[in-house]
């Protein structure tokens, strides 16, 4: 082994220390973790994994206290985090988002649906570390534009149901109408074949030609709604299809709306509480410290 | 009650034209052929005595088993003989109305009135509150020596179907549905509608209790374990979606159940189910099914039918998937 100059001795003791320095503060970080997972310390866990979004939510600080290295040493356990913090939280939006409906679909992994009712919609999913939800934005958007529809007294889809009834009427009335054109086409053939024996003077000849043109061109405007009465019935029947889904749809929507309105009073103030949903929740994990709300692990 | 007066009208007792005992007259001294005459006629008397015994016992019995035997017995009786004949008879559908009335009455139960009707030589039920759209009397399949139909006159709806031998009573949901709901509904007091099906109810459950009858009620089974099939195992869910939309506009939210069934929650915990068999040990596995359940079991899909309108808009207009089956054995 080569000779050692003091100055390379030194290097080497300092750089332990400061190495020894790092991992007892990654101990001290995990041990931290591990005391409040023992201690069921949900509050002091959220800190701990995310200092960052925490500081900058609880203590509205502009700068947060992130602590990117140590909460980087749980990137493969974040699954095992959620499932574990999922148990409390659970609890919690059952209470202050009764129509919401959790499904597990992996660990730590949760979807939701909007009600229980029939054919109820998947509403989005659960981010856990977040304490937020993932709001399917299509759907979302369908609610937002039914609560701004309401001024108008108007459900999401009356429009498109006015049209398509407006359509089917027409069909309906073009359907109806089939035995007044029969007879409409049996006059117009009486004149034609009237006009085919008359004896026609020369000078009368370019009239009576536009007189037989006009009848013929009435005779296939007539046979051209024969035909779209023949095809009605099947866009009759399609229509009510298209109906049922909307109307099934502004079903859906208008038990959203109830269960918004019956918790919160309006759509802005579902909105707000979403938005203040991390805060809340961790105040409520503090006021109910020392209150182990799950008894058994 | 009257007699029918015309033999032409209500025969239906044969006499024995083929069956003889004693040695041809023909062979026989006048003194032998007087006696011989007069021994048929004493039997003929006796068997007349026979019959009005057991009409007798049809009228006035208080047990429930001599008034099935009874009724078993004068249907199988042949009151004329090749020496006397009856002209006066009652008819087959005449000793099963009194049957029924009298079995109600055993069970003090009323509602049911026994009438006669001069104008056709029979006697017909009637139903108080209901009787001003029609009555009610038997009809007998011509290939079947047993079974018996109980209809509506007017419309010849066959309502149910009872068979003495067998021990079988099947009702017709169909028939039930179209009397009751689609033509009577919108012209007769719900409550009277409500009160005749009750009897027709009581009638299946005094021959299931009494006498041990197979019964399958249709929809108006009341018990909660019943399960309806439908017409259309295979039912498309858009007309449970119908359902969803028409029972939101009644008032009534359609929920969403285990396995993928629907969960209609009515007044007074009265609860509809439509649900897919997911057993694949039941027998009709895979198939759309109707549950309904209340906690006295005294609701049946028909009382929930008379009473929801928007029920009964959704099943009418959707008959052809939602009917429940009728026993086809019985009924085509």
């Amino acid at each position: 082994m080569a000779e050692v100059s003091p100055v390379e001795i030194e290097q080497f003791q300092q750089s332990a220390k400061e190495l020894q320095k790092k991992v007892s503060n990654k101990i001290r970080y995990l041990q931290t973790l591990l005391n409040a997972v023992q201690a069921h310390d949900d509050r002091l866990i959220y800190q701990l994994i995310d200092g960052e979004n925490y500081s900058h939510q609880i203590m509205q600080a502009k700068h947060g206290t992130a602590d990117a290295g140590n909460e980087r040493l749980l990137n493969d356990v974040t699954a095992q985090i959620s499932q574990y913090l999922s148990i409390n939280l659970l609890s919690y939006l059952k209470e202050t988002y009764p129509f919401f409906y959790f499904q597990q679909t992996g660990l730590g992994n949760y979807q939701f649906f909007f009600g229980n009712w029939w054919d109820r919609r998947l509403f989005g999913t659960l981010d856990i570390l977040k304490v937020a939800f993932e709001f399917d934005e299509i759907e979302y958007q369908k609610l937002k534009r039914a609560f701004e529809l309401e001024q108008e007294n108007k459900r999401l889809n009356s429009d498109q149901i006015a049209v398509i009834s407006q359509q089917t009427d027409q069909l309906q009335a073009l359907i109806n109408s089939q035995a007044e054109r029969d007879q409409q086409k049996e006059k117009i053939r009486q004149q034609l074949k009237q006009l085919a024996q008359e004896k026609v003077l020369p000078w009368e000849a370019s009239k009576i030609r536009e007189n037989k043109q006009q009848l013929v061109s009435q005779l296939s405007e007539l046979t051209d709604q024969d035909e779209k009465a023949q095809k009605a019935y099947k866009l009759i029947r399609e229509s009510q299809k298209d109906v049922l889904k909307l109307s099934k749809e502004d079903t859906l929507i208008g038990y959203e709306k109830q269960s918004i309105v019956a918790k919160f009073g309006s759509f802005e103030n579902f909105e707000a509480r979403n938005k203040s949903l991390y805060r809340d929740y961790i105040a409520d994990l503090i006021a109910t410290k020392g209150r182990v709300k799950i008894e058994n692990e | 009650m009257k007699m029918s007066d015309s033999l032409n009208k209500t025969v239906t007792f044969q006499p024995h034209q083929t069956k003889q005992t004693s040695p041809s007259p023909a062979t026989l001294s006048t003194t032998g052929r007087l006696m011989s005459y007069n021994d048929q006629l004493k039997a003929g008397l006796q068997n007349g005595i026979g019959f009005t015994r057991l009409l007798d016992q049809l009228i006035s019995t208080t047990s429930t088993q001599e008034l099935f035997q009874a009724v078993a017995d004068l249907t199988a009786y042949h009151l004329d003989t090749a020496y006397i004949v009856f002209p006066q008879q009652y008819s087959r559908s005449d000793f099963y109305l009194i049957f029924l009335n009298r079995l109600l009455d055993l069970h003090q139960l009323s509602g049911v009135v026994l009438q006669s009707s001069d104008q056709y030589h029979e006697l017909y039920h009637e139903y108080p509150g209901i009787n001003a759209a029609g009555y009610f009397v038997f009809k007998f399949p011509e290939n079947d020596p047993s079974g018996a139909y109980y209809i509506e006159k007017n419309s010849q709806l066959e309502l149910f179907y009872l068979d003495f031998t067998k021990h079988l009573l099947r009702f017709n949901s169909h028939t039930l549905t179209q009397l009751l709901l689609v033509d009577y509904y919108p012209k007769l007091d719900h409550q009277n509608i409500k009160k005749f099906a009750t009897i027709l109810l009581a009638i299946g459950n005094y021959l299931k209790r009494d006498f041990g009858f197979d019964v399958d009620f249709g929809l108006l089974d009341p018990i909660n374990s019943c399960v309806y099939q439908i017409s259309e195992p295979d039912l498309p869910t858009t007309i449970i979606d119908q359902l969803f939309v028409i029972a939101a506009k009644g008032g009534k939210m359609l929920e969403a159940g285990a396995d993928q069934s629907a969960v209609l929650k009515l007044d007074n915990d009265v609860t509809v189910t439509i649900f897919r068999e997911a057993d694949p040990q039941q027998a009709h596995f895979g198939e759309w099914l109707l549950k309904v359940w209340d906690p006295q079991q005294t609701i049946s899909w028909f009382d929930v039918l008379l009473h929801y309108q928007f029920l009964r808009d959704w099943y009418l207009n959707n008959l052809p998937s939602l009917e429940i089956k009728a026993d086809l054995q019985y009924f085509s």
